[in-house]
């Protein structure tokens, strides 16, 4: 229970991280974990484990796609990638959220009433 | 999207998940190590930040699942699980299914070969096929060849074809390659007949223009049965000369082996040539052209039709004597081969048959499956406690019976691949059924697995619908005292057995009708002996035979030595052997008024030698028979039979009228009527008698005729001799269809004897499933009642009043069902007198015998089960819980 408190903010908070993460640089799962961290500056403590069932649904979606290759520590990984539709997705959500907090801003904002 | 790549990747997948997880923890731990952590350490750190590994697992793999097939997989393998499990149960119905199945699939096996199969050719559908369409009706009036002066303007005057052909499709040629000559069947037809049909010959060319002219015809094509059976496939052929009636024609062609039109399948081709006497208006009554013609592109087959009909109307004011009444039938090519075979009212009637039994089984499959479902009401009761939405159990139900349809259907593929193999030797009645090759083919298989899955919903769907509805408490509470509760299964079940016994009395009745009506056929007294005859037809050729005395000479020559054939006793030559379908013809009769054209006076009509009648068998009645002296500068004089006298005469004395004839090509003469025989089958697969008129061979010679020789011992035995007696005459001439006259009646039955065969077995299998239907029902509710039996008895009821009890139960069904089927196969005997031409379907006793047997075998059916009932042993019935 804790634990999906934890990691759903809200539904597909997660999955919009992960593409806006993907859209700077393609990235395997661990690196792509180590970036969300370290540019929340750790307020974000997402369980690293739940990265995974969240590419594959991604994946299955057809919003990344991902490659075996080497990673800079000469590991074989999997590389992913934001595709085209994963792009758009990206900026049709990101439109979404925005919409949503400034609808939640305006709400808790005091005094206005 | 691409499901199925995914079903398939999917293993793959959760392997590469497993490893990319792996790695991902190796990183971290190396990571931790790096700072200085102890790798013990490191991993405990690592794997708990990183969290549940199986879990995560678990979830990633989740996404990929595609509900739907995977819990119809779970249900297809509880299915199997529960059909293990009961093995008697499973092998009844998929027994029964697949004999219903099986039938189905042989039958339709025909329908594959006959009717689907498609012509060869270029878009056969857009070919039509003209005839003439005969106002005196008969047997397929509309599918009368045509006149060669109507083949001529039509190809002319329309604007609706692209290309119009003509064949003159049976003639008879002799071929003589080496020793015996042949009589081979053979067409005429105009050099573009294959372009029209859009084929090509695999070896050589197709005939070119300008070869249907005299001096350039002497071209054939052959069929690649001919030239692999006569010529031994050699290729050389092409170019070189073979004897053809006579004379020598060039091969230029074979046809490939894909190469058949059903009945309209020669052995050879020749060009059609047509003379200055074809453009002749005597020439319109010699019917005997097929036109085949390319429609052109955006034309409509109803189009062509109609400017067809224009056509034939103008021929009719033209040439108002030989056109009256006469019109012309277009079909398309497939359509027609299908239609002037004959052979769809059959093959619909033995697919409603083999429908019905399907039916019968469906019903005892849904009958034991809903008496399952009562036994299972606990089971399900369970599973919609424990949330299975009543979709979901509705599914796995029909997943179930889904298993039984399919294994049905493939134990009855099975069966119907022998039932396949036990029909086709059957099929070989004449060459064009042994020419079309009967095969468990692409068609078949489709059909028996869209029947599987039709008989997988129609078995499954009500008892599932049913067994959805249960009512979870009542089911739950009540352990086995279910006696009041499935009244409404029972309901249904007496439904469909009511309706099986329907079904199984119509099909009883409908066979039974045909039963006895080729029975009568077959036993009917055609009018002469048919035994101890030996026949053979002989096709004078016009190379040598061209005027009618060389045809009279020939005759004349031939017939005493056939007489000296020791163990011949009388021989005759016949324009048709006797009850085998003679030629119709117009007459009129001296002081009678003329009747319009189409109101004429029709009669059948043969060319027979002096003896005829005393090698036929066929007893004079008055006045006499043909002499030598009845000869060609003899008064004409003729012989009628009884019929004619009754039917033409009015019974009047018919010795010494005078009669004429309209035969085609001979000049109508007044000829006197000098004797009366008594009646011969027009056909001998009709029971009808027509006015025949016999004339004498000597006044009127053909070209074309049978040889009959009467023999004292098996006829079979004389046929060297014969063969020896006219290669003495003329080596050169072939001898058609030797064969005793026992055999040609035989031939002449066609396929009738196997499909009354094969509809009676239909017929006994419906009866048999019934009985096993009424049987299960009765024995099943039996069995439920046994609660319910044991309190009557306790109370006073004796073994006579349970009997009685049950026994009405079944004889209720019987009596509903017998009279649903009884009213059902009223109208039989009118529907099989328009599809068995010329045979009378009259049998008023059946429609009380089949009704009795079939209360006899319900009595039987209940009887069973009724007498378990009566010995119920009350103490332990009402213990049994």
């Amino acid at each position: 229970m804790k634990n999906s408190q934890q990691r759903d903010l809200f539904p597909g908070a997660l999955e919009m991280m992960i593409l806006r993460t993907l859209k700077r640089q393609p990235l395997h799962g661990y690196a792509l974990v180590q970036h969300i961290k370290r540019n929340s500056n750790d307020l974000l403590q997402i369980e690293e484990g739940s990265l995974y069932p969240a590419l594959q649904r991604l994946l299955k979606e057809d919003l990344v796609k991902a490659e075996w290759g080497i990673s800079a520590t000469n590991r074989r990984v999997r590389i992913y990638k934001l595709t085209a539709a994963g792009s758009k997705h990206l900026e049709h959500e990101v439109s979404r959220f925005e919409k949503m907090l400034e609808g939640i801003t305006r709400v808790l904002a005091p005094g206005e009433s | 999207m691409n499901w199925l790549k995914q079903l398939i990747s999917r293993r793959n997948l959760q392997s590469e998940l497993s490893e990319e997880i792996r790695e991902h923890l190796e990183e971290k731990i190396e990571g931790f190590v790096a700072t200085g952590m102890s790798r013990k350490e490191a991993t405990a750190a690592a794997r708990r930040e990183f969290g549940n590994i199986t879990l995560i697992e678990e979830d990633s793999r989740e996404v990929w699942r595609w509900p739907s097939i995977e819990s119809f997989l779970a249900d297809l393998r509880y299915g199997l699980r529960t059909l293990r499990k009961n093995p008697g149960f499973t092998a009844v119905t998929v027994l029964t299914l697949a004999l219903g199945i099986a039938v189905n699939a042989t039958m339709f096996s025909l329908v594959s070969a006959f009717l689907l199969r498609r012509p060869p050719g270029l878009d056969p559908d857009r070919v039509a096929v003209i005839t003439s369409l005969n106002p005196a009706q008969g047997f397929l009036p509309d599918a009368n060849p045509v006149s060669a002066p109507n083949f001529i303007a039509w190809r002319e005057a329309n604007h609706v074809f692209a290309d119009m052909a003509a064949a003159d499709e049976y003639r008879t040629v002799s071929l003589t390659p080496q020793g015996q000559p042949q009589a081979l069947r053979s067409a005429a037809v105009s050099p573009n007949y294959f372009s029209v049909l859009g084929v090509s010959p695999e070896l050589g060319r197709a005939f070119s223009d300008g070869e249907d002219q005299p001096g350039r015809d002497h071209v054939v094509i052959l069929s690649h049965d001919l030239w692999e059976r006569q010529f031994g496939s050699d290729a050389s052929l092409i170019g070189r000369n073979i004897r053809l009636n006579r004379e020598n024609y060039t091969v230029v062609g074979v046809m490939p082996e894909s190469f058949h039109l059903l009945g309209f399948t020669p052995q050879l081709w020749t060009p059609l040539v047509l003379t200055a006497a074809d453009r002749t208006a005597a020439a319109r009554k010699d019917r005997t052209l097929y036109l085949f013609a390319r429609i052109k592109p955006a034309v409509t087959i109803e189009q062509a039709r109609a400017e067809l009909s224009t056509l034939a109307r103008r021929a009719e004011e033209t040439f108002p004597e030989p056109e009256k009444g006469w019109g012309a039938a277009v079909r398309t090519l497939p359509d027609f081969l299908i239609y002037s075979f004959g052979i769809r009212s059959a093959l619909v009637i033995l697919m409603t048959t083999v429908g019905f039994v399907l039916m019968i089984a469906c019903a005892n499959v849904a009958g034991l499956l809903l008496a399952r479902a009562a036994g299972r009401r606990k089971e399900l009761a369970i599973r919609i406690s424990l949330g299975a939405g009543r979709l979901r159990i509705i599914r796995q139900l029909l997943t179930e019976n889904l298993v039984i349809a399919f294994l049905g259907g493939s134990a009855g593929l099975l069966l119907a691949y022998w039932g396949i193999e036990l029909v086709r030797p059957m099929m070989t009645f004449n060459e064009a059924i042994s020419a079309v090759p009967l095969s468990l083919d692409r068609n078949v298989l489709l059909f028996a697995l869209s029947v599987s899955l039709v008989c997988a919903v129609l078995c499954g769907l009500a008892p599932a619908l049913t067994a959805s509805r249960t009512d979870i408490n009542t089911s739950l509470k009540n352990e086995s005292r279910a006696a009041s509760q499935s009244s409404s299964h029972n309901r249904l079940r007496t439904v469909m057995v009511t309706g099986e016994i329907a079904l199984a009395l119509f099909l009883l009745i409908g066979t039974g009708l045909l039963v006895r009506g080729i029975f009568l056929i077959e036993h009917q007294n055609l009018g002469f002996r048919s035994d101890h005859l030996l026949t053979a037809s002989v096709n004078l050729d016009e190379a040598r035979y061209k005027d009618v005395a060389h045809q009279i000479l020939f005759v004349r020559d031939l017939l005493p030595r056939l007489e000296h054939i020791p163990g011949s006793e009388a021989v005759a030559a016949a324009s048709d052997l006797p009850a085998s379908g003679l030629a119709s013809v117009a007459l009129q009769i001296k002081g009678h008024p003329d009747l319009p054209d189409n109101q004429r006076l029709q009669t059948r009509d043969v060319v027979v030698s002096v003896d005829y009648f005393r090698a036929a068998g066929i007893p004079l009645l008055r006045g006499r028979t043909f002499t030598d002296m009845d000869n060609a500068t003899a008064p004409r004089v003729v012989l009628v039979n009884q019929e004619f006298v009754h039917r033409h005469l009015n019974d009047q004395e018919p010795l010494g009228q005078q009669i004429r004839l309209d035969v085609s090509g001979a000049a109508p003469e007044w000829s006197e009527i000098v004797g009366v025989v008594s009646n011969v089958k027009a056909y001998s697969e009709e029971t009808r008698d027509d006015p025949e008129v016999y004339e004498a061979f000597l006044q009127r010679p053909v070209s074309s005729f049978s040889l009959m020789i009467r023999t004292d011992s098996d006829p079979d035995g004389l046929s060297s001799a014969l063969r020896n007696a006219v290669a003495q005459v003329d080596a050169d001439l072939p001898l058609n269809r030797v064969m005793s006259m026992s055999a040609v009646v035989e031939r002449q039955k066609a396929g009738n004897p196997l499909f009354v065969r094969i509809l009676g077995s239909f017929a006994c299998l419906a009866l048999i499933l019934s009985a096993i239907g009424i049987y299960g029902l009765v024995a099943y509710s039996v069995g439920q009642r046994k609660h319910e039996i044991g309190i009557r008895m306790a109370l006073g009821a004796g073994t006579p009043d349970v009997l009685r009890m049950v026994l009405r139960e079944g004889l209720k069904m019987a009596a509903i069902g017998g009279a649903i089927g009884l009213a059902l196969s009223l109208p039989l005997p009118k529907l099989f007198d328009g599809i068995l031409y010329g045979v009378h379907f009259r049998e008023p006793w059946l429609y009380f015998i089949v009704p009795l047997a079939i209360l006899i075998v319900t009595m039987f059916a209940t009887y069973i089960p009724a007498r378990r009932a009566a010995r119920v042993d009350p103490i332990s019935a009402l213990h049994q819980e």
